[in-house]
């Protein structure tokens, strides 16, 4: 007599084993299809959900799983943790959770006089120090009513180019290491290393600069400065362009890069992405030629695009900035006159009532300060607008239905720096 | 230009959607406290191509009762603004879907950037000393945390 195979659905085998192995690991059992799953699955106390966004995210059907990237994650650019729901390799939604870098930088900048407000902002997004002081030295300088004098003017334009340079550089580093790419990276901290020593020349930092005051700047530039500059402008070109080598035409990078993370010009103005990235989606919006600031009415450039909006576009755009930038350095070297980097101001500044705001154009977009002042000597309000936070809020829009390691090439191309968007 | 808090929605969209306006970029929204027993302030500033300037928009908050209509209809991006605002002044936006605090963790009660928060140097010695920090325990179910206690 022989007896009947028996034959179980190989799912069902699979699920008890799951829930066999969910138990011995002291997991709580697989939340129910629809249903609110809970915090407990991405490692934290259990509450009910605060929003309607927050039910929706970790609500689970069959086959979706949470999943964190980060908060120690190498490709998230700093600490910021992603809840990524995943449908297999699939990403159906994800959200970002910050705070891990938050400060309070707004607050103790408001207990702070106005010219130790500088040293505060550097931290801030430190791949861009120099203009995170920028914007605050032109709002105070309003609230004040005094201008810098025109050299002042011309040396900040100039160290906000060359911070631009090694930022971008780094751009094209890190968007190559997060794919997977570890010589450009490479080439890109040389690159950086460059441009920081000649920052250092000229402030006496390496990272964050503390260089900007009030109705000036900290330190005038020498001949020496000038020909040091000179020797690095004749050789700049040299790693980026291996970097350009190593990925433009590189297939697989644009395989992976083109078509990917597509933000369309109205999207991107939508949700308030700006410089570099909303330019490669086609909009030509740069603060520096939108609402002219410092010395850049007087020189000559053009607001470039892409067509794109992919993370490709992303890329070309920052390139072609960069070079951009270098240009921009010539011009200003060439026109830059003589005279005083610093105007007359008081040890402790009291600015007269009144409100002023500031955008200047970071390598990550729009950066902004709103500063209020009540007659004291530390400002009353003061607000910034750190581009990489709000770019953040794309990166849920155009990663569902991607691979999960397409995220950290969508991430990169933003270029998100934590300090600027945990502030 | 200074308006009453729920006219935000019609000024902002009529600001963006004119065609002789065209203030089609948000640059930036900030809340401001003006002190106990003053006001709050929402502070948009826009941004558009037919005006030499940055237009600042003065929205106008009761302190006591904290409500504003949300503007993510108008822009996506000011999510993250309001999230912002909320966590750090504690404006309720009515109408946005994800109000919840974005740098402070899930059960922080206060909202650190009001006057009256402050700074623990400063706490001991100024003439506030011992004044609890503004704690509005409605915004989050805390029942739960209450019990376990």
């Amino acid at each position: 007599m022989t007896t009947e195979p028996q034959i179980r659905d190989p799912l069902e085998i699979e699920r008890s084993e799951e829930a066999r192995l969910r138990t011995a690991a002291g997991l709580p059992p697989v939340a129910r299809s629809g249903e609110f799953a809970g915090f407990e699955s991405v490692g934290l106390p259990d509450r009910p959900p605060q929003t309607d966004r927050e039910r929706e995210v970790y609500t689970l059907d069959e086959g979706e799983m949470l999943v964190n990237m980060g908060p120690q994650h190498p490709a998230t650019h700093g600490v910021m943790r992603l809840v990524i729901k995943v449908r297999g390799e699939i990403v159906v939604d994800i959200d970002p959770v910050l705070g891990y870098l938050h400060r309070g930088i707004e607050k103790l900048c408001e207990n702070a006089t106005y010219t130790t407000v500088m040293t505060y902002v550097d931290p801030m997004d430190y791949l861009s120090a120099m203009h995170n002081e920028h914007a605050p030295a032109i709002a105070f300088e309003k609230l004040y009513g005094i201008k810098a004098p025109r050299r002042a003017e011309y040396i900040r334009a100039l160290v906000v180019e060359l911070n631009r340079v090694f930022s971008h550089g780094l751009m094209m580093g890190f968007q190559a290491l997060d794919m997977g790419g570890l010589t450009p990276i490479l080439m890109s901290f040389i690159n950086r290393d460059e441009v920081v020593d000649l920052l250092s020349a000229i402030s006496g930092q390496r990272m964050l600069f503390n260089f900007f005051r009030v109705g000036g700047v900290n330190f005038d530039v020498n001949d020496e400065f000038i020909s040091r500059l000179s020797t690095w402008r004749a050789g700049v070109l040299k790693n980026v362009e291996m970097n350009e080598r190593i990925l433009t035409d590189n297939e697989i990078f644009r395989g992976r890069t083109i078509g990917m993370g597509v933000l369309s010009g109205k999207e991107a103005i939508s949700l308030g992405v700006t410089g570099p990235s909303l330019r490669a989606s086609g909009v030509p919006f740069d603060v520096r030629k939108a609402h002219p600031y410092c010395i850049y009415p007087e020189l000559e450039f053009d607001v470039i695009t892409q067509p794109g909006g992919d993370v490709y576009s992303r890329y070309l755009q920052r390139v072609a900035e960069l070079k951009q930038s270098i240009h921009l350095i010539d011009q200003i070297v060439d026109k830059m006159p003589h005279g005083p980097v610093q105007a007359q101001v008081p040890g402790i500044i009291r600015p007269r009532p009144g409100r002023a705001y500031a955008a200047v154009e970071s390598p990550r977009g729009l950066y902004s300060v709103y500063a209020i002042s009540d007659g004291g000597p530390n400002p009353y309000r003061f607000r910034m607008r750190d581009p990489s936070f709000i770019s953040l809020q794309a990166i849920p829009k155009l990663m569902p239905g991607r691979l999960i390691a397409d995220t950290m090439a969508v991430m990169a191309s933003f270029d998100p720096v934590m300090g600027g968007v945990d502030k | 230009m200074t308006i009453e808090g729920d006219q935000n929605v019609p000024v902002l969209w009529r600001l963006r959607d004119d065609a002789e306006l065209g203030f089609w970029f948000l640059a930036d929204a900030a809340a401001v406290d003006y002190g106990v027993g003053e006001h709050l302030e929402v502070v948009y500033h826009l941004y558009s191509d037919r005006h030499p300037s940055w237009l600042r928009v003065r929205a106008r908050v009761d302190r006591s009762n904290p409500h504003l209509p949300t503007i993510t209809g108008l822009w996506e991006g000011a999510t993250f603004h309001e999230r912002e605002m909320y966590d750090m002044m504690g404006i309720v936006f009515d109408g946005n879907r994800d109000l919840r605090r974005i740098f402070m963790s899930p059960d922080y009660r206060s909202f650190p950037q009001r006057k009256d928060f402050l700074l623990p140097d400063d706490a001991s010695d100024s003439p506030a000393a011992g004044v609890n920090p503004l704690e509005r325990p409605e915004t989050w179910d805390l029942a739960r945390l209450e019990g376990e206690r």
